[in-house]
């Protein structure tokens, strides 16, 4: 079979490790089922590199990331709580067009995924240039939040972002 | 019980208040984009402190990797499920609710 991708050998490695971790957890370190983890972990690794290609994802960025996604994620639970409890509900949604900057592929399907799980913000549709993001209150300060967020995803990702059209 | 377990029943019962909004908000919110909102965002907090608080309880680093598996599958199936039914509702031409 012909793969549309390239795997290289560290790619190989790192999900070895990664779906070993994985199996390890899942067996909660059994030693008995090591032999069914050596073929579910080859048989996962084979399948991801035939599905996923390489995903060059730069680790310190990555773990500086974790932080701030659980942070935000946190506020992003307690505005929606504050506003299911409130008596008046305060909500003022509405449906934003956002020019997309980073590459297509999987930054833009994380993007839009992360964008769901953050405050006030959910990925409705992803198109080619654009995520439309629907709102729960158009007053806050969204769009610059959305650009810092872009910027993080990017660097994760290990990609650079386009420059956008001011005039668009 | 010791401060482990003091900081574990403050977690469930915290993440289980963030389960109650999620459910307010799928009750009171007025349309289906609103509604993704609260079930996305509190349900993923509930379930991150349910999922810390039951943490602190285990013994083994391979249980409670098992718990930090659960919620980040379950961040992703939210985020992907909630995505397609969002895109789902615009192409059946579903207009957003507005004040």
């Amino acid at each position: 079979m012909k793969l549309s991708h390239q795997v290289d050998w560290s790619t190989i490695v790192s999900r070895v490790l990664l779906f070993s971790l994985v199996w390890w957890v899942l067996s909660e370190g059994n030693a008995e089922s090591v032999w069914i983890g050596v073929a579910a972990v080859s048989f996962a690794v084979i399948v991801s590199a035939m599905l996923l290609p390489p995903v060059p994802l730069i680790w310190h960025e990555l773990f500086m990331f974790v932080p701030f996604f659980l942070w935000r994620s946190l506020q992003g639970g307690v505005d929606v709580a504050r506003r299911a409890f409130h008596p008046r509900m305060p909500i003022t949604p509405e449906l934003l067009d956002y020019p997309l900057r980073l590459p297509p592929g999987l930054p833009r399907v994380m993007l839009a995924n992360i964008v769901s799980l953050l405050p006030g913000t959910l990925s409705a549709t992803l198109n080619r240039e654009v995520l439309k993001i629907h709102v729960l209150d158009g007053e806050a300060a969204l769009l610059a939040n959305l650009d810092t967020l872009e910027e993080r995803v990017g660097k994760v990702c290990g990609v650079s972002l386009a420059p956008r059209h001011e005039d668009e | 019980m010791t401060t482990s377990d003091y900081l574990s029943v403050a977690l469930l019962t915290t993440g289980g208040l963030f389960f109650l909004a999620g459910t307010f908000g799928l009750l009171r919110f007025p349309d289906v984009f609103t509604r993704l909102h609260a079930l996305t965002k509190a349900d993923n907090v509930g379930l991150g402190l349910t999922v810390a608080g039951l943490a602190l309880q285990v013994d083994s680093w391979a249980v409670a990797g098992k718990l930090l598996l659960i919620w980040l599958l379950a961040l992703l199936a939210g985020a992907t499920v909630s995505y397609l039914i969002a895109q789902g509702a615009l192409r059946l031409g579903i207009r957003p609710w507005k004040r």
